[in-house]
Parts: structure tokens; sequence; C-alpha cells
């Protein structure tokens, strides 16, 4: 009885097993699925294909290892919502196809939300709550507990032994190359769940916040998107039209960071932001280390 | 490879099929949150906390550190010798082999149609020098003499003989010279130098005890007479064993006799000069007593 129980068992895992590592997704035969369900891997635009007839209307600047492939992506257009691609871009693998190390998104996450923390909880120790200097009865002889002031920890409403102790900081900083390489493993995690697209400007025709939703809804990106632009200036347009939005955004690119990229669902970077982040991603990798501030007029020898 | 592997390989098509990485999915890596033993909490770090059992280990009154219970201590009862005497007033250089040397000059880090000076070496990163740690410059050190297979101009702070002869034998120059501490402070990091706005100082000369180094044609000094140098040469491919190249009829002989001046700190700058970096000027001194103070 036992030993045939065993064997059902180890024939239940193996087949759980076989379904879980192969890639395809088995779904048990005796599921009902409710009939609006939306599965947004059959509604999303495929990534373009091997022979693709439309232009390249970009290519990496930098030069791409010989081991390894640029990744392809369309460039699309936030004129009309039902627009086609205008063409392909080719992005860096170097940036957007590192391999996803997501023990640095932990790490990077966990620095950005602690490195600006600064916790002002005080509390008192007894030395400096108010009063108890005095000796409340004599050493001997009360018949009570021997005391030495009233504003001991024992004592209610007396000082914190070992409280927090002031505004602490939880200041600290990564080094530079890991915090770069956050960067790049959340843009290579966002390409390769294709959650990234390209667009060619974010110039709308309308200030209408309904008209991006419409657009975000229309082309299934998701319900939170990042929209990244290089330059101080904006289109008047995409900002009127994101002021009031919760869940859509627009940042500079300088602005880009790991937190930002994980909390929304979609992020939209233009043909010039694609050209300075990789930019200044790829410069790390081949820098010399540090001798002087980089901010100071900086040149490889 | 025939055809390029796709780039990050199965990890990113693995992620295709994973659930959107999200802030609620970060999780460190299993292993690497190791939690501390806190002191008086549960089981192992509670009871005695860690303290032992009574007696002064327990109750923190234990003597001070090197106390022998009233026995002369070690630290005591050995006599003083000035083994570390003075060791803050010694002079140290940074050694840097020749084999280092010909591996940045392979990888294109040094420029050989250049002369070569403390600068460029900390530019490239072959060698760094802390002058607040008495370092006063750096010395070549001959390991790695058989394969070097380079000819350049060569400023250095001490040099080894085998170190000399592999330059010389190549057909370079090599010479030795001396940067107070100040001095040497400013040649390894000129741009931040440059950025204070001071006029760059004249180079001190060296101290009693280092001026028969650099006066002595054997070592290259920077202070020797340049017709006992050559003769220096000759006498060192005569003992090492090797044809004297004649540099003079190179074509690089003008860069390879580039030398600078005493009391010189940078080529091509003069002691009294203030570099401007963001106008991008150079501004030179002239009042007579400044020309006369800085050109003595």
């Amino acid at each position: 009885m036992l030993r045939c129980s065993l064997t059902l068992c180890v024939r239940g895992a193996a087949k759980r097993f076989a379904s879980t590592s192969s890639s395809e997704n088995f779904l048990p035969p005796n599921l009902l699925l409710p009939t609006n369900l939306v599965d947004p891997a059959r509604l999303k635009r495929p990534p373009p294909p091997a022979g693709c007839p439309l232009p390249v209307l970009r290519k990496c600047d930098a030069l791409v290892p010989a081991h390894l492939s640029p990744v392809h992506t369309w460039v699309e257009t936030l004129g009309q919502q039902d627009a086609e691609p205008l063409g392909l871009a080719q992005l860096h693998p170097d940036v957007f196809a590192v391999p996803p190390r997501l023990d640095i998104l932990h790490t990077v996450e966990t620095w950005q939300r602690n490195f600006k923390r600064i916790s002002h909880a005080n509390t008192k120790v007894r030395s400096e709550v108010r009063g108890g200097g005095r000796k409340p009865w004599n050493q001997k002889g009360g018949g009570r507990a021997r005391h030495g002031s009233i504003r001991s920890p024992l004592w209610r409403g007396g000082g914190v032994s070992h409280g927090p102790r002031g505004p602490t900081s939880y200041y600290y900083m990564l080094p530079m190359k890991v915090r770069v390489q956050g960067l790049k493993v959340a843009l290579s995690s966002k390409a390769a769940q294709s959650f990234l697209y390209v667009v060619d400007s974010l110039n709308i025709p309308t200030p209408d916040s309904q008209y991006l939703l419409d657009l975000v809804r229309h082309r299934h990106w998701g319900e939170s998107v990042l929209m990244v632009d290089v330059g101080e200036e904006f289109p008047d347009n995409i900002l009127q039209a994101t002021a009031s939005l919760k869940t859509v955004n627009v940042i500079p690119a300088l602005g880009l960071n790991v937190h930002s990229l994980l909390k929304h669902e979609a992020v939209v970077l233009t043909l010039d932001t694609v050209r300075f982040l990789e930019e200044k991603l790829l410069w790390h990798d081949r820098r010399y280390t540090q001798l002087h501030p980089f901010r100071l007029p900086y040149s490889d020898l | 490879m025939s055809f390029p592997k796709k780039p990050g390989g199965k990890a990113l098509d693995a992620l295709q099929n994973l659930p959107r990485i999200t802030l609620a999915n970060l999780r460190p890596e299993p292993g690497s949150k190791k939690l501390d033993r806190r002191r008086g909490r549960g089981q192992h770090g509670g009871n005695r906390s860690g303290r032992g059992h009574k007696g002064e280990r327990q109750r923190g009154t234990r003597p001070r550190l090197g106390f022998e219970g009233g026995q002369t201590p070690f630290y005591l009862a050995i006599p003083k010798y000035g083994y570390n005497e003075g060791h803050s007033r010694r002079p140290q250089y940074q050694p840097l082999s020749l084999k280092r040397l010909q591996y940045l000059i392979d990888l294109g880090r040094i420029d050989t149609s250049q002369p070569i000076d403390l600068t460029q070496l900390v530019n490239a990163r072959g060698v760094t020098i802390q002058p607040l740690k008495r370092d006063y410059g750096v010395q070549l050190v001959d390991e790695g003499a058989d394969i070097f297979a380079a000819k350049i101009n060569i400023e250095v702070q001490r040099a080894s003989e085998g170190a000399i002869a592999a330059i010389e034998r190549n057909g370079g120059v090599i010479s030795t010279g001396f940067y107070d501490p100040i001095s040497l402070g400013i040649l390894i990091r000129p741009v931040s130098f440059f950025l204070r706005g001071q006029p760059i100082p004249k180079r001190m000369l060296p101290g009693e005890d280092m001026v028969p180094y650099y006066r002595d044609a054997a070592n290259r000094g920077y202070l020797a007479d340049p017709e006992k140098i050559q003769q220096a040469r000759l006498a060192l491919a005569q003992k090492y064993g090797y044809v004297l190249p004649d540099i003079s009829k190179d074509e690089l002989y003008s860069m390879l006799s580039t030398r600078k001046d005493v009391r010189q700190i940078f080529f091509g700058l003069a002691p009294g000069w203030v570099v401007n970096m963001s106008e991008k000027k150079i501004l030179k001194p002239t009042d007579e007593k400044l020309l006369e103070y800085y050109s003595s």
C-alpha cells in the first residue's frame, strides 16, 4: 500500500517537474477560465522577425563585440493611436542584453531606498529626562528597594536605556560600477520581457490625458508607463497630458533609476535617450580607475 | 563561431516566460544575508552572552593589554633598538619593473613617441604614488630586463644598473631626477593643481644626502656632467656586453634628448606660470623680481 502510493507520488512529481522544466505553459485539462480573461502575451506586438522589410532607423554607435549581436526593437510613434511602427532600432547588447543579475537589482533598489534615509527617532536617556537628581529615599532603613534617581530606566517615566538616539543616517554608497550595472540589468530585463518600447520622439497631437490613456490601452503597453527623454525641455503637450496622470510619468534621462524602472510596467525611450544611455553606460566598461573627480575635464589617455 | 551567440544567453530567454520583475519580486541571493548572532538573545546568544563564567572576564574588569600579573611584561623586558627609528623620514620609491613597463607600452597605454614622465606613468595607471606616505617617486627595477625591447626617453627617481643597461641597450635614454614632496604631488595630479589657480612652483634641489646620488653619472643623475654620462654609458655597455647604439643618428634624437630643466616640473611649462583650465590660457609673470626669483 505504502509502496504503490510512493510510486504514484513519484510519477506525479515527475510529470509536474517535466511541465515546469519545459518552456511551454501546460494548462491542466480541468481548468475553467473566465471568458473575458486578458492574455498580454497574445495581445502585444511580437518582436520584429529576422527578415523585416522596415528600415533600420538607428544602428549602434559603439562597437558591438563579435560574439554578440544587437537587440532589435520596433520604433513607434505617439502621433496617432493606431499608427504602425516606423522602423527598427538596434540596441547595444552590453546595455540591453546583459545577464539578468537579480541580486544586483535587489542591492541597488535597497540602496536607493535607504541611502537617503535619516531616521529622526530620538528618546531621552536618564540624564536627559527632566528631574531625577535627588536620591528618592535613604539607602537603608526604608524597607523599600534602593534607588538613586526617579528617572532610572527601571522607573515609570524614566529614561530609555538603549533607545534610538537622535537623527541617524543610513547613508552609504555602492560602487559606481555596481549602480551602472543595476541600470543595465533593469533595462535588459525590461527588454527581455518585452516591456521596453522605443519611440522617435515624445510629440503628441493634443494635451489631452485621455488620448495618452487610450493609446496605452490600445497598444496594450500595461497599467503604468514611464517615458524617458533627453534634454532639459519637453514638449508642452506631453507635460500637460501627464501632469494629472498618476500612472503615466515623464522623466529626463539623467533621472533614470532602477526603482522607477521596476515600479512602472512599461518603459518608453526616445531614440535620443537610447543614444545617451548607451554612451554613458558603456563608458564605464572601458574607463580607467578614478584619479580625479569625474566632473573635472577628463580624458582617457 | 559561425553565427553570433544570442545576447544574454538562456537566462534572458527564461525571463520571457517568467512573471514581470517588479519591486515585489526582488529578493537577495539565498545565503548572502546571514543574520548576526546578537548577544543576549536566544538559546545560543543568551545566558551568559559570550562572557564566560564569573571572574574578571564576565565582570569586565580585566587589566590593560600586555599586563602579565605583575611580572615585567614582554614589551618592557625587551630592550629598545632603533629598527623603525626615523621611518617617517625615510624616502620610499614605488618599484616599477621593466616587465610592467613593457606591458604598458604593448597595450598602448604609454606613448613612446613622447618623453615618459611620472605624470605619463600615473595617467596610464601603471604605478600608484602616494606622496603623503613618504613616497618620493618611482624606481626602475630590472625584473624583465631580458624581454624589454622599447626605445624610450624615460625619467624616474631611482634606477638600478641593470635597468639602465636594458634601456640604453635598446637605444633609449634614461635619467634620474629629484622631486620634493610638493612638486611630486603636483606632478602626479596636474589637473587638480591647475584648478587651484596657483603659479607653478620651482622644483627644489635635493637634500645633502641625495646630492651625491644625483650628481653621479653612473646613476644618470640630472645634476651630473653630460660628458661623464656619455663615458658612463660606454662603460656600462662594456660591462654588460652589448654594443651601445648611437642615438645622435636616430630620427627621434630631438625627442630622446629632451630633458627637463633642474627647476622645471612639467615639460613645456616653466615655474611661475599660471594655467587657466576653464579659459584654456597660460598667464606668465612680467614683474622683474618674480622673473628673477623663478629663473634662479
